[in-house]
């Protein structure tokens, strides 16, 4: 879909230059073209998900569809600035839409009601990028697995207390460009002597460069056997925070995979209004899975339940805006994405790219 | 038992509600910092800012809308956090945190001070105010993707003015007087030229050929002498500019002549100066006004101000800017001035016209308005989420600081995620490249070779091959028929067996490959060659070389190319982080293997298969003095 948009047909109006003007200054203007052409489908309305709104919003995307079905309740307005006070008992996108659409009236914001489970397979091939937040694992591999075959960009991310992720498959071959400093060349033009020195190059005239980058699916991502001897070699090396995605095979790591059960089974995440009952629960998830692993369970301490509830909103903004710029970036074609996990611990202020995949 | 409100635990929960926070500046950061704070829990906040909203605020500042373009930052930023978190008690200042009235009991009021500045003057104020109040100050900046957070208290960390920081890049005068070389020179001549002529003479900003400049004498007498004979040739030095510029009634045809060909034919006459340089070319006005004005391209391509216009298109904008000035300052009155500003369309118009004139005629490249602008206006770009990150990290810092972990506290540095570093295995831009190739000597014809080899395969377009036997046997020559003798014959007739080794250039590519060959005599059917450890684009293992044993990078033959890996800094934690951002070295290698006698792949280590990339964003502990402070 992005390779059919021509450069020549979008123009940037005088308005938009002058509202774009520091960014276009950043990533350039074709970039920007790229961006305003772009239809990006965003699930879940919650801390991360308006991040990641404001931050494409902002950017100049064509089009932004808001999709949750959920309620917005007493707490989710304290947790989430696009959400007005007063507005509980609505529907979350819809709660959000006049404040998003606000940040930037030239983007289409719209906001879709229904439940993602519900969608058919053709309803997310009508966009660019998919971005999913909050959802369970199988329904991300499942929206993963239609996405790929389109050549659609898929994102997922999620935000558990001080612990965050962000995953990306821009499939199996992904073009961008680079903007590499031009090699200096002799300048044209009579010289003066034979000793004639030739006016020093600018040193600020770039060049762009080719390049292609592959991903793999979520799925492979996430099927990986820390019971292998190679991968227990590795156990040292990854995140804890990829196991919190019940992927990686290090302690941090282990507990989004953690979190991602707890979803699947309870329908819902940790509050904190059942605190007491929620940190059981995550305790005996996490025996089961590192147990099913073959791992120690002091692989991810017992206090780690207590750094998992609610999202925290710096915790949010730093995923989302490492999410949003990963999404501008794939959009845009320029700059070389991130592979293909992103993982933070609030709590360490650590912030880790890595790549995870199954063969 | 822990006891939880929303993420927080109770105690930090509390500390949060109830303390008093300064969040100096409402911009880029300051915007994503309020949203942050009141998000987290935070209800007592002040904020401060001079500056009013701009249309280009709008990209990243998302707590304004157009309809506010004009009106103070910090008002309206607080309007909008109070229109979804109505419970906080935000006090907003449209002033300057110079301003003495906020001393130094001012600021005692606040558990914590927190800039989102652009500025260094003001930076160090804020540092000096919460040094001398004894209060934590967390201190930040971001420039396009990149960002940087750290904390400052008094007595434990370092203060914001304790490293000295880089200045503001300047150039000598003669630089730009007599011998600019890149645009930025031309861009400060213009801006000299606009203060010269309407605004505030600055002794420092002298725009006419420096005649005491001390590459352009023989000897140090003929420089004095130069010296005073221009004290007395009136023209150069004696009279100011604007006293000339105003008894022509600010002619621009006369000042375009002065400035463009007089003067520069002034420069002529400084011989030594173009000695080893390439001399201006003065333009005539009357000159230009006969050339063609450049075809502009294709509106719609580009923006209006990336266009690029020729040199009658800038002499034409030079003229009708000067004219434009000239009346307002006019209309300003007797003795009046005009201060420069990006933003003002006439005074960028002229910045942009003299400049691209000046690189004319020193023959550079003439740039676009878009990017004279940039350089002029030393426009910073700018975008939200690289705000939205730093700000998120700020707040994270500051619930250490109220927790009381100040020690836990760490410099975070946000960097775009590092490319890979080369391989240095590649055998294209290896220091040394070399490559093993199997084939059957007595099959393999040289005409082969040069084909389907080291062209088709290799990459090369007119490769030149020597065998390395110690007379240096020409094997292959780029030259036309030199060689075609050869082509025919098989490699074994030169001598070529197992283990021979050829020296093949390519001058027009000024690429040297060196090829060990293997002689193999069951290669698969059908295939006539096969270069060792080959899959697309990835080189074989360098040959055994005593340093390269040390190397366990290399040692592992299913790994990916050797990458990541450099400095690794090895933990007793159980957690391993590696730096992908420098370049592998060897001594940093050898300290790896000796660590604990653990003997691990450089490299992370495949999860069933794949290599992993790690690369770090965010910064552990560090103690590194290169920090950049940006402004």
């Amino acid at each position: 879909m992005l390779d059919t948009v021509e450069k020549e047909d979008t123009v940037i109006s005088e308005e938009e230059a002058a509202q774009y003007d520091r960014q276009i200054r950043l990533w350039g203007l074709d970039a920007q073209k790229r961006l305003r052409g772009s239809h990006v489908l965003l699930v879940g309305l919650r801390g991360l998900g308006a991040e990641v709104a404001k931050n494409l919003i902002l950017a100049g995307v064509k089009g932004l569809t808001l999709l949750d079905h959920e309620e917005v309740t007493e707490e989710s307005c304290r947790a989430q600035f696009l959400i007005p006070v007063g507005s509980e008992g609505q529907n979350r996108a819809q709660a959000s839409l006049e404040r998003a659409q606000y940040l930037n009236p030239m983007v289409d914001v719209k906001a879709d009601t229904e439940p993602v489970e519900s969608k058919p397979d053709e309803f997310f091939l009508q966009f660019d990028a998919v971005c999913l937040t909050g959802c369970p694992r199988d329904l991300m591999i499942r929206i993963d697995q239609i996405c790929s075959q389109k050549n659609v960009k898929v994102f997922c991310g999620d935000v558990f207390g001080y612990h965050g992720y962000m995953f990306s498959n821009l499939g199996p071959e992904h073009h961008y460009v680079e903007e590499k400093l031009k090699a200096v060349k002799p300048s044209e033009g009579t010289s003066d002597g034979p000793d004639t020195k030739k006016p020093k190059v600018d040193p600020s005239e770039t060049t762009m460069v080719k390049k292609t980058a592959s991903f793999c699916s979520l799925k492979e991502a996430l099927e990986i056997d820390w019971t292998s001897e190679k991968a227990k070699a590795s156990l040292k090396r990854t995140p804890a925070d990829y196991f919190l995605l019940q992927v990686a095979p290090l302690p941090s790591p282990f507990a989004p995979s953690v979190l991602l059960k707890f979803r699947t089974d309870k329908g819902r995440d940790p509050q904190p209004s059942s605190f007491a009952d929620d940190s059981t629960i995550l305790r005996q998830i996490r025996d089961d899975v590192l147990e099913a692993q073959g791992l120690a369970s002091d692989l991810i301490p017992d206090e780690f339940v207590s750094y998992c509830f609610s999202e925290m909103a710096p915790v949010c903004a730093v995923v989302g805006g490492v999410l949003g710029q990963e999404i501008v970036k794939a959009l845009s074609q320029r700059d070389a994405p991130h592979r293909n996990f992103f993982f933070f611990d609030g709590l360490k202020g650590s912030g880790v790219v890595d790549y995870f995949a199954t063969k | 038992m822990v006891q939880l409100v929303g993420s927080l635990r109770k105690e930090l929960a509390d500390s949060v509600s109830s303390c008093r926070v300064l969040v100096v500046g409402a911009g880029g950061i300051g915007c994503e910092l309020l949203k942050n704070l009141v998000l987290t829990g935070f209800k007592n906040i002040e904020v401060i800012d001079l500056d009013t909203i701009d249309v280009s605020n709008l990209n990243r500042q998302f707590l304004f809308q157009k309809k506010h373009v004009g009106k103070s930052k910090a008002q309206v930023a607080k309007e909008s956090v109070l229109q979804f978190c109505p419970e906080a008690n935000i006090t907003a200042y449209h002033d300057s945190i110079m301003n003495p009235d906020y001393n130094v009991e001012f600021f005692k009021n606040f558990m914590l001070v927190m800039n989102a500045l652009d500025n260094r003057a003001a930076r160090n104020h804020v540092n000096r105010m919460c040094l001398a109040a004894n209060i934590p100050l967390i201190e930040s900046g971001t420039a396009g993707y990149l960002g940087q957070v750290t904390v400052i208290k008094k007595g434990l960390t370092e203060c914001y003015e304790c490293q000295p920081k880089p200045t503001q890049k300047t150039f000598p005068g003669c630089t730009i007087r007599n011998t600019p070389s890149e645009p930025i020179h031309c861009i400060v001549w213009a801006k000299y030229l606009y203060n010269q002529l309407f605004g505030e003479e600055d002794a420092d900003q002298e725009v006419s050929p420096d005649t005491a400049d001390p590459e352009a004498s023989w000897d140090p007498a003929q420089t004095a002498a130069r010296a005073g004979a221009s004290n007395q040739d009136g023209d150069i030095k004696r009279v100011s500019t604007k006293d000339w510029a105003r008894s022509t009634g600010y002619d621009p045809v006369k000042i375009f002549n002065k400035l463009f060909k007089d003067d520069i034919m002034y420069l002529l006459t400084m011989d030594k100066l173009w000695k080893k340089r390439k001399a201006p070319q003065p333009l005539d006005w009357a000159v230009v006004q006969e050339m063609a004005y450049i075809q502009e391209e294709v509106s719609g391509q580009g923006l209006r101000d990336q266009q690029v216009l020729g040199v009658k298109g800038y002499a034409q904008l030079f003229c009708n800017s000067v004219e434009t000035l000239r009346s307002q300052l006019a209309e300003k009155g007797e003795g009046a001035q005009l201060v420069w500003d990006k933003d003002d369309p006439p005074a960028m118009d002229f910045v942009t016209a003299a400049a691209n004139l000046r690189m004319h005629v020193f023959s550079m490249n003439m740039k676009s308005r878009f990017d004279v602008k940039s350089m002029a206006g030393n426009i910073i770009p700018a975008i939200a989420t690289t705000n939205a990150v730093i700000a998120g990290l700020i707040v994270l810092e500051a619930l250490k600081i109220l927790s009381g972990d100040l020690e836990q506290c760490r410099t975070k540095l946000l960097v775009p995620c590092a490319l890979d570093p080369p391989n240095t295995n590649c055998y294209v831009c290896a220091s040394k490249p070399e490559v093993t190739v199997k084939l059957n000597v007595h099959k393999t014809l040289v005409q082969s070779l040069q084909d389907k080899i080291l062209k088709e395969k290799f990459g090369m377009v007119a490769p030149d091959v020597q065998i390395e036997d110690g007379k240096g046997t020409i094997l292959i020559s780029s030259e036309e028929g030199e060689t075609d003798a050869n082509n025919s014959k098989c490699l074994s007739e030169f001598g070529i067996r197992n283990g021979s080794r050829l020296q093949v250039d390519d001058f027009l590519q000024d690429y040297t490959l060196l090829v060990n060959l293997l002689h193999c005599e069951d290669l698969e059917k059908d295939v006539e060659f096969e270069v060792v450890g080959d899959a697309p684009d990835k080189a074989p293992p360098a040959p055994n070389v005593p340093e390269e044993d040390k190397n366990i990078a290399n040692g592992n033959q299913d790994s990916a190319l050797p990458s990541t890996s450099s400095k690794v800094p090895i933990e007793k934690d159980d957690v391993l982080i590696v730096d992908s951002d420098e370049e592998p070295s060897s001594s940093t290698m050898e300290a790896a293997v000796e660590m604990g006698g653990v003997k691990r792949k450089l490299e992370d280590v495949e999860t069933g298969g794949a290599g992993s990339k790690r690369k770090r964003l965010f910064e552990l502990p560090i103690n590194d003095d290169d920090i950049i402070a940006l402004d």
